[in-house]
C-alpha cells in the first residue's frame, strides 16, 4: 500500500511539475507573441534602424559648354570639393585638433576650437570647399569627431565670363537665374537611391532580400549657341564703355537673325559665379538683355517704319511735309532735335534724324492720316501679334520680364498721345532680347525666331538633342519690306559717318547699319527726367546677306550728347569692327 | 466443393500445424528512429552549411562591387578633375597672360577679308 501511495504522489508531482512547465511555456509562448507579433513593427523598425540604410545617390549635374572655333569647351563643370564637419561630442581636445585643422586648410584656430565645443549638437560644419588633399590630411589626422564628405560644386574655369547668362547652383544644388534656372530639371538629372541591409561597416549586403539600388540618371550637358571668343571681346567693349560713359550699366546681345541663335549676351557690372554669396547686390544676378525692360527711344522707328512700309501707307522714297510738331490730345510732340524746323523730310531722314515728328506720321497714315482707332488697332496689332511685343520670347533663361501693351482702346486718358509716343519708343517698355527678336524678324525676310541660347543637348549616354530653330511667326513683314529695311538703316550709319563719327567707317565690302535711341527715363512718381537719357541701338552687319544683328541698352549714360549716339553707338561700333576683323562676317561676293 | 479444392483445404490446415512448409514472410530492414533523427540532423547541417555557403560568398561578392563601385567613383572624380584642370588651361584669362601672347605683337588689321 505504501508503495501505491508514494507511486500516487510521485504521479502527483509530475502532474504538478508538468503542469509549471507547459505554464512557464505559455508565458514565454505569450510573450513570444506580444513581441513578435504584436510589437513586430516596432522591433523591426529598432533592428532595421542599425542595419538598413537608405541613401539619396545624387545624379552628377550636366556641363554647360559654349562654341570655341569649331569645337565645344566647357564653361562650366562639376569639382568634388569637401565639406569639414566635427561631431562635437567626439572631439575631447577643441583647442588641439583646431590647432591641426588650422595648420592644413589656414583660418582661426580659436573659431575653429569654437564651433567643436558647441553644446547640444552633433554636427557642426568648419570649413567648406576643400580640396582632395586638404580632405586626405584631415582624414589622416584620424581624430575622432572629425570627418569630412565630398560634395560638386560648379567651377568656371572661364572666370565671370557670361556670368548673368549662365546663372549659379545654390548649396542646394538648385540652379538660380540664367541657364542654370530655366534649364535646372534637365542639367540636374534624376537622383538614385540605394536602399539596403548594411554591415558595421556600412557595406550593402549583397544576399539580403529586398535590396533596391536604382542608379541616379545624370544631367545633361547643355551645349549653348555662345560663341567664347564674341562672348569675352563683348564683355571687354561693355566694361570699357561702361567706365567711359559712366554710366548706370550695359547690355548687350550678338544674334543670328536667320535663325535666332544668340551668339553673344553680356552685361556690365556683372558677378564671378563662383562667389555668388559675396554678391552684396542681387540686381548683379539678373541677365539685364533679358529682364530689364525700358522704354527703347527711337530704335522703335525700325519697328514703326517697317510696320507703315508693310501696310502699304508709305514706300521707302515717301516724301512728306514734316510741321516739326504735332498736338496730340492736347500735348505737343516734337522732335529731341529741330533739324531745321518745318520741312518737307523723306522716310530716310526720319530714321536718320530721328524724327518723332516722322515716327507719328507714319502712325497716322496707318489710320488713313490721323491716331484713331484704326490707327491704334493697326499699330496695336502689329506690335503685339507681329513683333511679338508684351509676350516672353521663350528664350532659356530665368525671369524673362514682359511687360504688357497699352490696349488701343480709348481709355479716356489720352490714348492717342500714349500711341504716338509708342510710334517713338516712349510709353511702351521692352528688353533688349524682345527688340532683338523682333527687329530680326523685320530684317531677315519676316520670320520671328524664337530666340535661342541652346544649341544642342547631350545626354549621359551620348545622344545628342539638336535645338532646331523656332519658328513663332511667318509674315511679320514681306521680304520686299525686308530688302527695303536695309539701305534705310545703312543710310543712318552713312550719314553719322558723314557727319563725324569716323569709327563707323567700316569696310565697303560689308554692309553695316543702324539706328540710334534716346530716351526719357520714366520716374518712379510720374513723368520723365528732365536731364538723365538711355542710350540703345540696333544695328545689323552683314555681306550679300545680314548675318549679326547688334542690340545695345546703355542705362543713363553721363555722355555731352544724345545717349544713342554717344552711348549706344560706340558700343555698336566696337562690336560691328570685331565681328568684321575677326572673320565673323562673310564679306559681299561682288 | 471439388474434391481437389476440398484436399487443398486440408493441405493448407495441416501445414500450419506441422510446420513443414515453405515459409515467405519478407525480412524488412528499417532505419531504428535514432539513426533517422541522426541523418535528419546531419542532412538539415548540411543544407545549413550550404546556405551558409552560398549567402558568405554572395556578401563576398558586395564586398567586391562595393570596392569597384568605389574604384569608378574615384576614377570619374579624377576624370572630372583633369576635365577641369584641361578648361582651366583652355581659359581666355591664361592664354592672355601665357609667355607665347606677351611675346605677340599687336596690329591693326591691315585688311580685310575679300571672298
Amino acid at each position: 500500500m505504501l508503495d501505491k501511495h508514494a507511486f500516487i504522489q510521485s504521479v502527483q508531482r509530475v502532474r504538478i511539475w508538468y503542469g509549471a512547465l507547459i505554464l512557464v511555456i505559455g508565458v514565454f509562448g505569450v510573450r513570444l507573441f506580444y513581441i513578435q507579433v504584436i510589437q513586430h513593427d516596432h522591433y523591426e523598425a529598432a533592428a532595421l534602424s542599425d542595419q538598413l540604410k537608405q541613401y539619396q545617390i545624387p545624379a552628377t549635374r550636366g556641363l554647360i559648354e559654349v562654341q570655341n572655333n569649331s569645337s565645344l569647351l566647357p564653361i562650366v563643370l562639376n569639382q568634388e570639393l569637401y565639406t569639414l564637419f566635427a561631431d562635437p561630442p567626439l572631439v575631447k581636445q577643441p583647442n588641439q585638433v583646431a590647432q591641426k585643422i588650422a595648420s592644413i586648410i589656414g583660418g582661426n584656430p580659436s573659431q575653429y576650437a569654437g564651433l567643436m565645443s558647441t553644446k547640444n549638437t552633433q554636427y557642426v560644419v568648419l570649413a567648406k570647399k576643400l580640396s582632395a588633399q586638404q580632405s586626405t590630411a584631415i582624414t589622416n589626422l584620424q581624430d575622432p569627431g572629425v570627418g569630412t564628405q565630398g560634395q560638386d560644386y560648379r567651377t568656371y574655369p572661364q572666370g565671370s565670363l557670361a556670368s548673368q547668362v549662365l546663372g549659379f547652383v545654390n548649396d542646394d544644388g538648385v540652379g538660380n537665374y540664367g541657364i542654370e534656372q530655366a534649364l535646372n530639371k534637365q542639367l540636374s538629372g534624376t537622383p538614385g537611391e540605394l536602399k539596403a541591409i548594411t554591415d558595421t561597416n556600412g557595406v550593402p549586403l549583397a544576399a539580403t532580400k529586398g535590396n533596391i539600388q536604382i542608379a541616379p540618371k545624370n544631367g545633361d550637358n547643355v551645349v549653348l549657341t555662345l560663341n567664347l571668343s564674341m562672348q569675352a571681346q563683348m564683355e571687354q567693349i561693355l566694361q570699357k564703355d561702361y567706365q567711359s560713359t559712366k554710366s548706370q550699366g550695359l547690355s548687350a546681345i550678338i544674334i543670328d537673325p536667320n535663325n535666332g541663335q544668340v551668339k553673344a549676351m553680356a552685361n556690365y557690372p556683372t558677378y564671378d559665379p563662383s562667389n555668388y554669396q559675396g554678391v552684396t547686390n542681387p540686381a548683379l544676378f539678373q541677365n539685364g538683355a533679358v529682364t530689364n525692360a525700358i522704354e527703347p527711344g527711337s530704335t522703335m522707328k525700325i519697328m514703326t517704319t517697317a510696320a507703315a512700309l508693310n501696310q502699304g501707307v508709305i514706300q521707302p522714297n515717301t516724301t512728306f511735309f514734316d510741321p516739326a510738331h504735332w498736338v496730340v490730345d492736347g500735348f505737343n510732340i516734337t522732335d529731341i532735335e529741330q533739324d531745321g524746323g518745318p520741312r518737307q523730310q523723306s522716310i530716310a531722314s526720319i530714321l536718320n534724324l530721328s524724327l518723332n515728328t516722322g515716327a507719328t506720321w507714319m502712325l497716322m497714315q496707318m489710320g488713313g492720316g490721323q491716331i484713331d482707332a484704326q490707327a491704334r488697332n493697326t499699330w496695336y496689332d502689329y506690335l503685339t501679334k507681329h513683333f511679338r511685343i508684351g509676350q516672353p520670347t521663350g528664350i532659356q533663361q530665368g525671369y524673362e520680364q514682359v511687360d504688357p501693351v497699352t490696349p488701343p482702346a480709348d481709355n479716356g486718358a489720352g490714348i492717342d498721345l500714349t500711341y504716338a509716343e509708342m510710334s517713338f519708343g516712349q510709353a511702351i517698355q521692352m528688353t533688349p532680347i524682345q527688340v532683338a527678336a523682333a527687329d530680326s524678324s523685320v530684317l531677315n525676310g519676316g520670320t520671328y525666331y524664337q530666340p535661342s541660347l541652346v544649341a544642342e543637348t547631350v545626354s549621359p549616354s551620348g545622344k545628342v538633342t539638336k535645338t532646331p530653330p523656332k519658328v513663332v511667326e511667318r509674315n511679320v513683314v514681306s521680304p520686299k519690306v525686308s530688302q527695303d529695311m536695309i539701305p534705310l538703316m545703312e543710310y543712318v550709319v552713312q550719314q553719322h559717318l558723314a557727319s563725324g563719327f569716323g569709327y563707323l567707317n567700316f569696310p565697303s565690302n560689308y554692309m553695316v547699319g543702324g539706328k540710334t535711341g534716346t530716351a526719357q527715363i520714366a520716374q518712379a512718381g510720374g513723368g520723365y527726367s528732365a536731364t538723365n537719357y538711355n542710350g540703345t541701338y540696333v544695328g545689323f552687319v552683314g555681306g550679300d546677306k545680314i548675318q549679326y544683328l547688334i542690340v545695345v541698352y546703355n542705362i543713363d549714360p553721363n555722355v555731352p550728347g544724345y545717349a544713342g549716339t554717344y552711348g549706344g553707338q560706340p558700343v555698336f561700333a566696337d562690336l560691328a569692327h570685331m565681328l568684321i576683323n575677326d572673320s565673323y562676317v562673310t564679306p559681299k561676293t561682288q | 466443393m471439388t474434391y481437389s479444392s476440398s484436399l487443398a483445404m486440408n493441405r493448407s490446415r495441416f501445414s500450419g500445424r506441422n510446420q513443414n512448409s515453405v515459409s515467405f514472410r519478407t525480412q524488412v530492414h528499417a532505419l531504428g528512429p535514432v539513426t533517422n533523427t541522426i541523418t535528419l540532423i546531419v542532412l538539415a547541417c548540411l543544407l545549413g552549411l550550404l546556405y551558409l555557403t552560398q549567402v558568405t560568398k554572395t556578401n563576398a561578392y558586395g564586398f567586391q562591387i562595393n570596392s569597384l563601385q568605389q574604384t569608378q567613383s574615384q576614377l570619374q572624380t579624377q576624370y572630372n578633375n583633369l576635365e577641369v584642370a584641361s578648361a582651366r588651361l583652355q581659359s581666355l584669362n591664361r592664354v592672355e597672360t601665357s609667355a607665347v601672347a606677351k611675346n605677340l605683337v599687336s596690329v591693326a588689321p591691315s585688311a580685310t577679308v575679300q571672298n
